[in-house]
């Protein structure tokens, strides 16, 4: 027996994956609705399958952003009516105030992977106060550093480059003073 | 022993006669009339080093960096940083041992000055190459020029970089103009090419009071001006670590810090060149025990400065062991790398500022040994400063490849190191075979006690 036990767990393990992959065959379909409830912003996933609700299964929300989705907290799974709830932050920055907000269902036991997503306006515009930009500062670009800092580097870049180009005219100077003694 | 003797009552008296001047100068320019069979295979030793370091860099810039070198996102900065900063430090071997000499009248500068500006001008050539060999893209160096903000510590670098360089290089030529002259007059048995050189050289030298007055007095300029100069090159080297948001180098004294360093540093690579040298071109006469003696002296000094900074530096995180030093220092101390950081604390600052207090590790062997030791955990002090703090980032990633937190240099890496070691020691031999590494005419007037006789030796 012992001679064939790996055998028989490869068998068992290849059976296990047939299983599963038939298992997740099954289409689910997320159906998406915002409500603000009280001072809430709810986010409710009604996941159907065969247009029957599904319960017990996990969905992730998600937001998304300039890269990629930024996850809204822990998977939620479904309730008996099918319906996983959400509570959606309500400082999420955005460009125009609008959210465009994914719930999906990833590597379920019974379900195909899905996604479903909707637009809502519940986002924190940002505004930048940008009218320091110009500003000259350490910070600031290469055409907007502080005048007394390039005062300053120019004196001292001045000055000592200044001494250097002396001292190379003393030479010719000695060169000079030379021709002339032997002259 | 005897003749040393004479050489060095004269100092005292006003006994210096041309024919003594002769003997000096034929005593100088010996090593440049032949070159020994040893000699030529040190050199030909340096050359295959620094063409392996040519073929090293030229695999790491035609292959992936990713491949041929073992930086990564923690380390980004390695060897070739740790290298930069060691160089940086030795040349202000120029600033202490020729410059604030000179300025303070220690006469026993004199044979030494121009050793210390030739190691000082390598020095800051081969912190130019290590700082391109660090660069992901070589190519966009003139980006710096072109695009570069003044606001940033690294064009701050590269200008003192450069401003430095130069001021070195003139105030190793000036000097040398007299000296070139000599050559001119009394070498004949020499190629025409490098007799053609000493006469385009010498710009004219006639040894006139006008010129040397001229000459004397550019020199004092620039003497008082590379000290300014190399002590800002090497707080700017400091600025580049201290200016950033990292743990491990926010500190106010980080300046002061790398300064006292390189001085320590330049002790021990003044002994050891001058070791070498007076062996080398049995030059005992002129670098005398004496010299070592007073070297040794320098080292004991500059160990207990730099020992106070590192107190400094180290022990005052430590006694706060805040959260954002204690991963770094910990380290150091007990963890990973305390036997590495405790040996470099102890042949690097222990030994330099205990042992030459005693008379007999002040002579030539001894005191050349004990600057070796200071030399190597000079250099791995800098890798010390460089590299361990940044395998524990602010940020740590999940799941980092193991290769990103652990750093050892790559061949690669090493041979490129080694072929600045290399190239610096031939910038430093090639100079020694071409010009008289000590310069005749200081030390001719140091014995004349600054006589106006001189001027008369050509």
């Amino acid at each position: 027996m012992e001679k064939y036990k790996y055998f028989i767990a490869t068998c068992i393990m290849i059976l296990f994956s047939i299983a599963t992959s038939y298992a997740q065959d099954k289409e689910a379909k997320i159906t998406l609705t915002f409500e603000k409830a009280d001072s809430l912003y709810v986010c409710k996933a009604l996941v159907t399958s065969e247009g029957k609700p599904v319960s017990e299964v996990p969905v992730n929300l998600s937001v998304k952003r300039l890269f990629s989705n930024l996850p809204i907290g822990d998977a939620v799974a479904t309730d008996s009516t099918g319906v996983a709830t959400f509570e959606v932050p309500q400082d999420i920055p955005s460009r125009n105030g609008k959210l465009t907000i994914f719930a999906k269902i990833v590597d379920d036991e019974n379900y195909m992977n899905t996604e479903a997503s909707g637009e809502v306006n519940w986002g924190t515009v940002v505004v930048s106060d940008n009218s320091n930009i110009d500003e000259r500062s350490i910070s600031g670009g290469r055409g907007a550093a502080p005048i007394y800092f390039i005062v300053a580097s120019l004196l001292a870049i001045g000055l000592v480059w200044g001494t250097l180009l002396y001292s190379i005219l003393q030479v010719f100077k000695i060169k000079r003073l030379g021709t002339v003694n032997k002259n | 022993m005897s003749e040393e003797k004479n050489i060095t009552e004269s100092t005292k008296y006003e006994t210096f006669t041309q024919e003594e001047y002769m003997i000096m100068k034929d005593d100088l320019l010996r090593p440049i009339e032949k070159i020994g069979k040893a000699g030529k295979i040190w050199i030909a030793f340096l050359v295959a080093v620094c063409l392996a370091g040519v073929v090293a860099y030229y695999i790491q810039e035609t292959k992936s960096k990713y491949v041929t070198v073992s930086l990564r996102d923690y380390t980004m900065w390695g060897v070739y940083i740790s290298n930069f900063v060691f160089f940086v430090a030795l040349s202000l071997v120029g600033v202490l041992m020729s410059a604030v000499l000179k300025l303070t009248h220690f006469e026993w500068y004199r044979p030494l000055s121009r050793i210390a500006e030739v190691i000082a001008v390598g020095a800051i050539m081969l912190a130019g190459v290590s700082i391109v060999a660090a660069m992901g893209r070589p190519d966009r160096l003139y980006y710096l020029v072109t695009h570069g903000r003044i606001q940033s510590p690294i064009v701050w670098d590269i200008i003192v970089i450069m401003t430095y360089l130069a001021t070195s290089i003139i105030l190793l030529f000036i000097p040398l103009i007299p000296s070139l002259s000599t050559c001119k007059n009394h070498l004949k048995n020499l190629p025409k090419w490098q007799l053609k050189m000493y006469e385009m050289l010498s710009f004219g030298w006639e040894g006139t009071p006008e010129q040397w007055k001229i000459l004397k007095k550019t020199v004092k300029i620039l003497t008082v001006l590379v000290i300014p100069l190399g002590i800002s090159i090497h707080t700017v080297t400091a600025w580049l670590f201290a200016l950033t948001l990292r743990s491990e180098w926010d500190s106010t004294n980080f300046g002061a810090y790398f300064v006292s360093g390189a001085f320590l540093l330049g002790s021990a690579a003044m002994i050891i060149a001058t070791f070498i040298f007076r062996k080398a071109y049995k030059l005992e006469k002129y670098l005398t025990e004496m010299h070592f003696d007073k070297l040794g002296q320098v080292m004991v000094l500059m160990g207990l400065i730099y020992a106070y900074f590192n107190i400094n530096e180290y022990l005052v995180p430590a006694y706060k062991m805040s959260g954002l030093h204690a991963n770094h220092l910990l380290n150091l101390f007990t963890g990973e790398e305390a036997p590495f950081y405790w040996s470099v604390v102890f042949f690097g600052i222990v030994v330099p500022c205990i042992l030459p207090m005693f008379k007999k590790m002040r002579k030539p062997l001894p005191l050349t040994i004990i600057a070796l030791a200071v030399f190597i955990a000079g250099w791995f002090k800098r890798y010390l400063i460089v590299i361990p703090g940044l395998l524990h980032p602010y940020l740590p990633i999940q799941d980092v490849p193991a290769s990103w937190t652990h750093y050892s240099p790559s061949l690669i890496e090493w041979t490129i190191v080694a072929a600045t070691f290399a190239a610096m020691m031939l910038i430093v031999t090639l100079f020694s075979r071409y010009f008289p590494i000590i310069s005749v005419w200081e030390v001719a007037e140091g014995k004349l006690e600054g006589k106006e006789e001189i001027i008369n030796y050509k």
